[in-house]
């Protein structure tokens, strides 16, 4: 075989990383990059297009980047005009943001447009990430250990066990978890903060995504536990949990590699669900899915597009998940072979 | 292989129990009730308390349950709440229409998404893989809200497919005279069409991304590229050899996925007006209509139960050794 | 024609469920005696030709049209009124039966018939609506719901699993097939008792469909491509976009109602000792912080934001889309939020430590929670912009959005929240016939219901003059006595109203003889005059 997979694999898995590096910085450098704060309202800016950074004026003459103003033609349809005469500069570095339009209230800097609040789409996109990714990763991660451990456990002991152990996990799916979460809701505080909602959601997402997680990792174990180089490793002394461990379970390697990338942007979009039953962030703070619930409605689609601009972002992400980690594990065992 | 099966409907007889007796106590605790939700402010505390009464609802929590298990023993689930219909009725009718999607959208899923997969995953490198991979990671991360919103608003400008529903009015209209069969047919495939492309465009990509990852697994195996190695062609390799033990991990979570499909989507059966076991559980659920939840709920796990049967022969029949 | 809406109705009959589609279904195939216009809120003969009230004011001798029959061919006469009333008192009806709304002060009416075709309704108190009630009773058949009745099984008569040729009634149409989950379908009543003006036998449609479409988008998209003809309940803000354009295009007519006749309303509980220890009982049941905030919020600036620029600013419950009982002589609070600093600073709430928000005299944040429903666009947004304008004065507020079902019942019972956000709907114009919202022991009296003596003297001194606005027969002395009502509740204001959305209804261009009202179902209150244009 020639090097070429290895290599290519080895290119792709660094486009990966820069996509979620690229993500994770902007997102990290929020306060630094977004013109706004997430619950500026702008308004006469109601679901406002993105304003175009242009470098050459009306008259058909170069200048430093600015911006044009919107002026609103219709306040029901919500439709725009820019203001060709007034063009507004951009101050770049002021106010401690990269950038920012120099007459933010007359003219702000929307690059995603604004929502139908009158809010910076692009703003609240970046404030967002941090809540959703960290919320995604955490959540995914806790199911995929909680579904790798009960698997493992279900897959290599067998028997009553393993169906109890399954049965358990079929029973967290079926039950009405908007119920559970109703009734969850009803033992707090009137008011959450921000960081209990966060625990608890991390705690909600991780054990409802865990019975894929085990389904499959069951089955792995359970036939690689019939292989030689598990009775193999038995036979040699090595505990129950030692042969589990280190030798049945990096076999789901794979597996849990496509698993994350699937719940990541389950996860993302559960948050909205729940918050509909209560248990949501509060309104100031952003985030993807409850932009992405805003923006389910037809008018989305056909007037106002940029509202769905966090499906996008949640593309790239999952996208750039999905090469680093997948050719990780698949490059690891190319580069093993060479 | 009888005791298995036996042990198996034993348990799943304890699943269904299990999780309707949940759903009615969960309900019970859930503040609010299905007279808080219909009457809301505008009636009198009177009215309420008149209604709670009517419905068995002012009881203790204890008795409600005996009263509904010990008719429940008798397959007889109750009525809903909301429209004094007998639940059997209510879930035997949506879930056979969910039932049609479900199966078409799995069958068209297995079809696309499998052999996509295998095609991905046996070339590491390439434009065309690259772009199903693409594709996939795309379709996975919609929502699955905006999936089915984005091909019911397609479908309404393009004017291909209906925008909803499960049939049209005819022109002789009902109880007029009667369409003809071919009439029927074909007016209910149109209207399946956008609510299997909403359910089986990211179960198709699901497939794609495990399929291609346990083929990629396999490839890399020694004991194929020995058969490589031997000058077997790739691609009978590919297709013959890797692909039977690729199948593991779409196998065993095959019954996950014939469970919930089963169960119906809140999201696709909701925008596309499809009247199924997931919109009548959505409104069961808002609505707190106790008997009918349980009844969704306890559909739900018989499906997952099967399903779970469906997937442990699918997983011996590629791996025997997972046999028992 | 093809009409679309939300939910499955619950039931063929109105006697015991109340929802929406229901109601639709009621005007569609059921009469009344008298019926409520709903453009000119006036009340007009339908099943009863004439009438007249004796001199007592409190009993009424109507006299029934002739030779009308149901719509399966059985003759209609005053035994159907009797067995009607008969049905609506039912003890075993349980739960919210239609008894309720056809009551005068919480009594029933005696009915007697004297001969078939006339009816004697007695009030048990002098009842100023009089026969406006009757909007509310639609004649059932008692040659089919007799036995129910006597069974004590009417409660569950007309069921959705009933047979729909069991459905009868004096309406334009019948309904011929029910899907459930998809559609109901009606055919033109060939024996409805109505002709137009030119003698034409009514209804002139042939059929009328109700598609069954829980999500709204997908009644715009099908309005849009034509597939159906109308929505029965009004579009959303965010829908105007798109409904416009198909309007511009020749597709659909979009007509503005103007504004609700409800608005959204902002309450804090006032149920005494809901508070407790909670330090800040001092200051959050006071008239003058709720005052305050109504002071405190630039009601333009509101609607424009929360109903994206449909709405209207609103400043009690009764808006002027209620044109007979509104009353431009009740004072309107102006947007000043100085005076509302100033109001606040008198109770105590002012910036002691220079963060620009304010503390009461020992230090503790002026800061609440406001309670309102999850997924309802408008209650959250309107949440939101109220919490954004209230910062501004000082004040902090925490939005709690709770699901529908869980936020009605800590409302109800008085316990759990501390200010509410909320939509509240009166379900008649006629503020007799809203007597649970104003009256101290209404279960509707949202901020502190069902008291057993009024709490405060403003809300006994309510108490009597709705006593008296319902019983006087004078119209003008009813008209003055409400504006009375209006004025205190003004001046406590124990809900503060911000903004009612502007009522924008769609149809297709080719729908004629429409007469929009502004209470729902707002098209098909009248269908027996609707026409499709070839």
């Amino acid at each position: 075989m020639s090097r070429r997979p290895a290599l290519h694999a080895f290119t792709v898995q660094r486009l990966g990383a820069s996509v979620l590096i690229t993500t994770a910085v902007a997102a990290l450098a929020a306060p630094f990059v977004a013109p706004h704060e997430t619950d500026r309202r702008f308004p006469g800016l109601l679901n406002a297009p993105p304003t175009a950074v242009r470098l050459r004026d009306a008259a058909g003459s170069w200048r430093a980047p600015f911006i044009y103003p919107w002026t609103r033609v219709s306040q029901l349809e919500q439709r725009y005009e820019e203001d060709r005469t007034s063009p507004v500069p951009l101050a770049w570095l002021a106010t401690g943001r990269l950038v920012a339009s120099s007459d933010d209230g007359r003219a702000p800097l929307l690059l995603l447009g604004a929502d139908s609040f009158g809010r910076d789409v692009f703003s609240r996109l970046l404030f967002g990430a941090r809540l959703s990714l960290a919320l995604a990763l955490l959540a995914a991660l806790g199911a995929t250990l909680i579904g790798a451990l009960l698997g493992g456990v279900a897959g290599y002991v067998g028997g009553v066990v393993d169906d109890v152990m399954m049965r358990a996990s079929d029973f967290v799916l079926v039950l009405p978890a908007m119920y559970v979460a109703l009734v969850l809701r009803a033992m707090m505080p009137l008011t959450l903060d921000a960081p209990a909602v966060f625990a608890l959601l991390a705690a909600i997402f991780a054990v409802v995504g865990s019975p894929f997680i085990a389904r499959g990792v069951r089955a792995i174990v359970r036939t690689e536990r019939a292989l030689d180089y598990a009775a193999a490793a038995a036979s040699l002394g090595a505990g129950h949990a030692r042969v589990l461990c280190r030798h049945l379970l990096p076999a789901a390697r794979g597996f849990l590699v496509v698993e994350i990338t699937l719940l990541v942007p389950a996860f993302i979009v559960a948050e909205a669900t729940l918050s509909y039953v209560g248990l949501g962030f509060p309104d100031t703070i952003a985030s993807w899915g409850t932009m992405l619930e805003d923006a389910s409605n037809i008018a989305a689609f056909a007037d106002f597009p940029w509202l769905l601009s966090p499906a996008a972002a949640m593309f790239l992400v999952v996208w750039g998940l999905n090469l680093t980690l997948q050719n990780r594990s698949a490059g690891a065992q190319y580069e093993r072979l060479m | 292989m009888l005791f298995f099966l036996l042990r198996r409907l034993v348990f799943a007889g304890f699943l269904v129990f299990a999780v309707s007796s949940a759903s009615l106590l969960l309900a019970e605790l859930a503040p609010g009730d299905y007279v808080t939700g219909t009457l809301g402010f505008s009636a009198t505390p009177e009215e309420m308390a008149a209604l709670r009464a009517r419905y068995g609802l002012d009881r203790p929590l204890a008795e409600q349950y005996v009263d509904w298990l010990a008719r429940a023993a008798r397959f007889d689930f109750g009525r809903s709440l909301a429209n004094g219909r007998p639940v059997a009725d209510l879930i035997s009718e949506a879930a056979a229409n969910t039932a049609l999607l479900a199966t078409t959208a799995l069958v068209l899923a297995t079809f696309i998404g499998l052999p996509l997969g295998v095609f991905s995953g046996a070339r590491a490198g390439g434009v065309l893989p690259g772009m199903v991979r693409a594709a996939s990671v795309f379709l996975l991360s919609m929502p699955p809200l905006l999936t089915s919103l984005f091909l019911v608003f397609l479908a309404a400008r393009t004017g291909w497919f209906p925008i909803g529903g499960m049939s049209s009015i005819g022109p002789g209209g009902p109880g007029g005279n009667m369409e003809s069969f071919e009439y029927v047919a074909i007016d209910l495939l149109r209207h399946m069409v956008v609510p299997v492309l909403a359910l089986a465009l990211p179960l198709s990509a699901m497939f794609e991304r495990l399929q291609a990852q346990a083929t990629a697994e396999v490839i890399a195996q020694p004991y194929v590229l020995a058969t490589l190695a031997r000058g077997v062609p790739r691609s009978r390799v590919v297709w013959r050899d890797a692909l039977k033990a690729a199948l593991r991990p779409v196998a065993s979570i095959y019954g996950l996925v014939v469970g919930t499909l089963l169960s119906g989507s809140f999201a696709v059966e909701v925008i596309t007006t499809w009247p199924g076991l997931g919109s009548l559980m959505l409104n069961a659920l808002r609505a707190r209509d106790v008997y009918l939840v349980a009844g969704c709920a306890a559909a739900g796990s018989i499906f997952l139960a099967a399903g779970t049967l469906v997937s442990d022969a699918a997983l011996a029949l590629v791996d025997p050794r997972a046999r028992e | 024609m093809v009409a679309s809406v939300r939910t499955e109705p619950q039931s063929f009959n109105w006697y015991t469920q109340h929802d929406g589609t229901t109601d639709v279904l009621t005007f569609l195939t059921q009469a009344r005696l008298v019926r409520v216009n709903r453009v000119t809120q006036e009340i007009e003969p339908w099943l009863a030709e004439r009438w007249t009230r004796a001199d007592d004011g409190r009993s009424y001798t109507v006299k029934l049209r002739a030779n009308v029959t149901f719509a399966d061919g059985h003759p209609f006469s005053a035994d159907d009124v009797l067995f009607s009333f008969a049905a609506a008192y039912d003890p075993k009806g349980g739960g919210p039966t239609i008894g309720g709304d056809v009551m005068a002060g919480g009594q029933p009416l005696r009915v007697s018939a004297p001969d078939p075709l006339t009816v004697v309704i007695t009030f048990p108190v002098p009842f100023a609506p009089g026969l406006r009630l009757l909007d509310n009773l639609p004649i059932l058949p008692k040659h089919k719901l007799e036995a129910a009745l006597q069974a004590g099984t009417f409660a569950d008569a007309w069921s959705l699993s009933t047979p729909v040729s069991e459905i009868t009634g004096l309406g334009p149409f019948v309904l011929t097939d029910f899907r459930p989950g998809q559609r109901l379908v009606f055919s033109r009543n060939d024996r409805y008792f109505r002709k137009d003006s030119s003698g034409v036998p009514l209804p002139y449609l042939d059929r009328v469909v109700v598609d069954i479409v829980p999500d709204q988008n997908g009644q715009v998209l099908r309005l849009e491509t034509g597939q159906a003809d109308m929505m029965t309940s009004e579009a959303r803000p965010e829908d105007y976009a798109a409904l416009k354009r198909a309007a511009d295009r020749g597709r659909v007519q979009l007509v503005d109602l103007g504004g609700a006749l409800d608005a959204d309303s902002f309450w804090i509980n006032l149920k005494p000792g809901a508070f407790g220890a909670d330090p800040r009982a001092t200051w959050l049941q006071r008239d003058e912080l709720r005052q305050a905030i109504s002071f405190g919020v630039d009601r333009k600036a509101f609607a424009d934001t929360v109903f994206l620029g449909a709405g209207v600013p609103v400043y009690g419950p009764v808006t002027p889309a209620n044109r007979k009982w509104f009353s431009s002589a009740v004072p309107q609070t102006p947007y000043d939020p100085a005076r509302a600093e100033a109001l606040l600073a008198g109770i105590g709430l002012t910036d002691g430590n220079g963060d620009g928000m304010l503390e009461d005299a020992r230090g503790v944040a002026a800061r609440f929670s406001l309670t309102t429903q999850k997924g309802q666009t408008a209650l959250e947004r309107g949440a939101q912009v109220l919490r954004d304008e209230l910062k501004k004065i000082g004040l902090a507020v925490d939005i709690v959005a709770l699901e529908g079902n869980a936020a009605v019942a800590r409302f109800v019972s008085g316990q759990g929240y501390e200010a509410a956000y909320f939509h509240i709907g009166m379900t008649d114009v006629d503020p007799a016939l809203q007597t649970e919202y104003w009256l101290s022991a209404g279960g509707f009296h949202v901020w502190n219901l069902g008291q057993k003596t009024p709490a405060t003297a403003w809300e006994r001194q309510i108490d009597e003059l709705m006593a008296r606005q319902t019983a006087a027969l004078d119209e003008g002395e009813r008209k003055r006595t409400f504006d009375e009502v209006q004025k205190i509740f003004a001046e406590h204001l124990p809900v503060v109203h911000f903004a009612a959305p502007r009522i924008f209804m769609a149809a297709s261009s080719r729908v004629m003889g429409l007469t929009p009202a502004v209470q729902r179902p707002q098209f098909l209150w009248s269908p027996d005059s609707l026409w499709v244009r070839p």
